[in-house]
């Protein structure tokens, strides 16, 4: 069963440039850590890093399929950090996985504790739409 | 570069879509399976996933103890990731044509465009 562990951040929230280079490295080491436990177990699919929210742009069609673009958000939005996709043998081991990744360390090594969105994903569309 | 393109909805937009009629799906999933095609043409597909819907998804938190705690309510307002792509190109401009393209297809939803971390690059 495949899921996505999104992790997710509000523009505001997402102080890791200031963070000191010591905090800094200690979370980068973890996540390396963390991903290559993933890929020894077998479960990892695929592990991505976004870059940070002042280069995102929304699109939408114009008139012709024009291409619109839009960097302006509302202050409530929240951003995608980065994501996992796992292929694991029951929910659980997803949540399990999510925690983990929820209590990387942050400033001064604590841990963060950050929510983790987690979802299955569609192997294809439904029988009936095709 | 590596860009991905999100498309996002709220629950009650799921459930209005699930409730177009079946020629209206069916034109809308030809199309999105003909941009797709286009992509792997061009060599610029690199991968595309749809989610399950947002009734399934959970919020997992560590505790103290590393266990996880799971959490199911969701706002109303909240926008969950409905699917993406990932996309290979040039430039950002073509990024943003392509999204454009979705968008057309999918009532002008707007679609958000973010190019992958490089530090994560370096790492591998």
């Amino acid at each position: 069963m495949k899921y996505i562990l999104m992790m997710n951040t509000m523009r505001a929230g997402h102080g890791v440039p200031e963070w000191l280079k010591k905090d800094l490295q200690t979370h980068i080491a973890f996540m390396m850590g963390f991903n290559k436990e993933l890929r020894e177990s077998g479960e990892l699919i695929s592990a991505e890093g976004l870059s940070f929210p002042d280069q995102a742009k929304f699109v939408r069609a114009g008139k012709d399929g024009v291409p619109i673009t839009d960097g302006v958000f509302p202050e409530s939005k929240e951003f995608l950090a980065g994501y996992w996709i796992v292929d694991v043998d029951s929910a659980e081991r997803a949540y399990t996985i999510a925690a983990k990744v929820s209590a990387a360390p942050g400033p001064g090594g604590a841990p963060l504790n950050m929510p983790i969105e987690v979802r299955p994903i569609m192997s294809g569309p439904p029988p009936e739409m095709l | 570069m590596k860009y991905i393109l999100l498309m996002s909805g709220t629950r009650a937009g799921v459930e209005a879509y699930h409730a177009w009629p079946k020629q209206d799906i069916d034109a809308h999933m030809a199309v999105l399976h003909r941009i797709n095609q286009d992509l792997a043409e061009s060599g610029e597909f690199v991968a595309t996933q749809g989610l399950a819907e947002p009734r399934d998804a959970k919020v997992v938190c560590g505790e103290k103890s590393g266990l996880p705690v799971t959490d199911g309510v969701f706002p109303e307002s909240k926008e969950f990731l409905l699917g993406y792509w990932i996309v290979d190109v040039a430039n950002a401009e073509r990024a943003y044509a392509i999204a454009g393209r979705i968008s057309a297809v999918s009532l002008n939803m707007p679609i958000e465009v973010r190019q992958f971390a490089t530090h994560e690059d370096k790492s591998r």
